[in-house]
């Protein structure tokens, strides 16, 4: 479903994605670990377009997407859950998810869908007119997530959910992403912490220096001990 | 006694909605695009010289003038975004703030001489809606045209805000005001979006311009004064903000007709600056101004 090819992207002179290569297949799970600072938000922006690749190719559902911007990325089905969860501060709970059902035929079910993400997230109920700034670190993570179910996505990228969480609430918010995995959606993950996908039947690659320098399955990796103990450090 | 300070009251909300009016765009523009929209007057001049074309030529009346330059407004303000403001957004070593700034204030001058090349340099006068005063209590009254222009204000604000908060482009308007990474990332097609704030907001403006035609003249240089009093509501009120510039615009409003009736007219603008400086000596960012975060 996503092809990435040979990618390499830049934050003005500093180089910061040195030739990625990627492919995540219909209803498949992708996770990509590694430490802060080595490019796996970096990877994100790139491929939903918020920065635009120096070189390389990106193909979603066969079609080239690299250099388009963000909102045409996006309205193919493309969705990019950000770090740091940007809600709209000074906008309602349900402001925010409707937002997130902008396409115009996610917008025409958007009364159904807001139905949808409040059984999800009753807490986002209980929210729903109060404003986004004035949410704890967990909500706000788990509107993000809502804004990110309220249309139809053909795949969702989720940059490391896990970020700036308490340990219960990071379970709540993975318990979450398992109902997403389990409902078939395609997903490409990012996440510091290997620990929290280890759970997942997930095809892992290791992020680092801008390279993939190992994949595999779950299983494969935690039977690798060189990968255990440079990569992962246990 | 009584009967000049409810006079004042009730000329200070005319004026305080039309200020309204003729700003609320401009806080529009600064909170999606984060510049100011130095065209922003030249929206009212345009607005006038509509209104006095088709009745001039036509013998039509302010109020299809109203329809008429709204929509020539809107068009006016897709020009603009897309010849002096689109071009410098996101250039690398640009200071896109003062850039515009300055752009949008070149289009003023050619707007300007536009119309003095056009229309020459004599006033034209364009008649009230409606003719004749309302006498609310003794001593206390009001033009009809005034109440016409305080209503036509008042129910473009509320349609403003219904749009703003209800409608699909009004959501999106506001998104990618307060976060546009996360707006991009929706969907939602920020070009169309500035596209759309230039239009409503100078419609808006040009709403202000047809009914201040009726109380002026039009002329090359209509949109100078428009442009100062915008400049002064929506930094008072803080920039950015919409209730802040409703309420600031109210509050000048009223402090000038005040001003004007206990310490006499030439008193009204020197007086008012030394209000509104105290006040941003204590908020340097205005009424409901937040500094440098989210706005709208």
């Amino acid at each position: 479903m996503l092809e990435v090819r040979g990618l390499r992207a830049s934050y003005g002179e500093t180089p910061v994605l040195e030739g990625i290569d990627l492919s995540v297949g219909d209803g498949q799970f992708v996770a990509v670990i590694g430490p802060n600072g080595h490019g796996k938000t970096t990877l994100l922006r790139t491929l939903s377009g918020l920065l635009e690749p120096t070189t390389g190719e990106i193909s979603f559902d066969g079609e080239r997407i690299d250099g388009l911007r963000p909102d045409l990325i996006s309205m193919r089905g493309l969705v990019h859950i950000p770090q740091g969860d940007l809600p709209f501060g000074d906008m309602t709970v349900e402001e925010n998810l409707l937002l997130g059902a902008f396409p115009a035929d996610a917008w025409r079910k958007r009364s159904e869908r807001l139905e949808r993400v409040f059984t999800l997230f009753p807490m986002l109920a209980e929210r729903r007119t109060q404003r986004a700034r004035t949410l704890s670190g967990g909500e706000r993570r788990m509107l993000a997530l809502g804004r990110g179910l309220m249309r139809d996505a053909r795949m969702l990228m989720i940059d490391e959910p896990s970020l700036g969480l308490a340990p219960v609430l990071v379970n709540e918010v993975y318990g979450h992403i398992e109902t997403i995995v389990a409902s078939g959606v395609t997903l490409l993950l990012v996440e510091e912490n290997f620990s929290h996908v280890q759970a997942f039947d997930a095809h892992v690659l290791l992020l680092e220096s801008g390279r993939i320098v190992r994949q595999g399955s779950v299983a494969e990796l935690l039977a690798d001990e060189i990968v255990m103990t440079t990569y992962l450090g246990t | 006694m009584m009967a000049s300070f409810l006079q004042a009251i009730v000329s200070g909300l005319v004026t305080g909605s039309i200020y309204a009016l003729m700003t609320v765009g401009m806080t529009l523009i600064y909170g999606t695009l984060r510049t100011l929209n130095m065209a922003h007057g030249s929206m009212v001049m345009v607005g006038g010289y509509v209104s006095w074309m088709l009745f001039d030529s036509l013998g039509w009346g302010p109020l299809a003038g109203l329809v008429a330059a709204s929509l020539v407004a809107f068009l006016f303000g897709i020009l603009i975004q897309q010849v002096a403001v689109r071009p410098l957004i996101g250039k690398l070593g640009v200071d896109f703030e003062m850039t515009a700034f300055i752009s949008t204030f070149a289009v003023t001058i050619v707007l300007s001489n536009l119309a003095l090349r056009i229309y020459g340099a004599r006033n034209k006068a364009v008649p009230p809606v409606i003719h004749g005063r309302l006498h609310l209590i003794e001593g206390v009254s009001v033009s009809w045209h005034s109440l016409v222009m305080a209503g036509v204000a008042v129910t473009m604000l509320l349609a403003l805000g219904a749009f703003l908060s209800k409608t699909r482009y009004g959501l999106g308007i506001t998104a990618v005001a307060q976060q546009l990474d996360a707006a991009r990332l929706m969907g939602i097609p920020d070009q169309r979006v500035y596209n759309l704030t230039m239009g409503v907001s100078s419609a808006l403006a040009a709403i202000a311009g047809v009914l201040l035609a009726s109380v002026f003249f039009v002329s090359p240089n209509a949109g100078d004064l428009p442009l100062l009093k915008a400049l002064i509501v929506a930094i008072f009120g803080g920039l950015g903000s919409i209730r802040g510039t409703i309420l600031s615009a109210y509050i000048i409003g009223l402090l000038e007709a005040l001003i004007s009736t206990y310490f006499g007219v030439r008193w009204s603008l020197p007086l008012l600056f030394v209000v509104i400086m105290v006040v941003m000596l204590i908020r340097p960012t205005g009424l409901l101004g937040k500094p440098e975060e989210a706005r709208l």
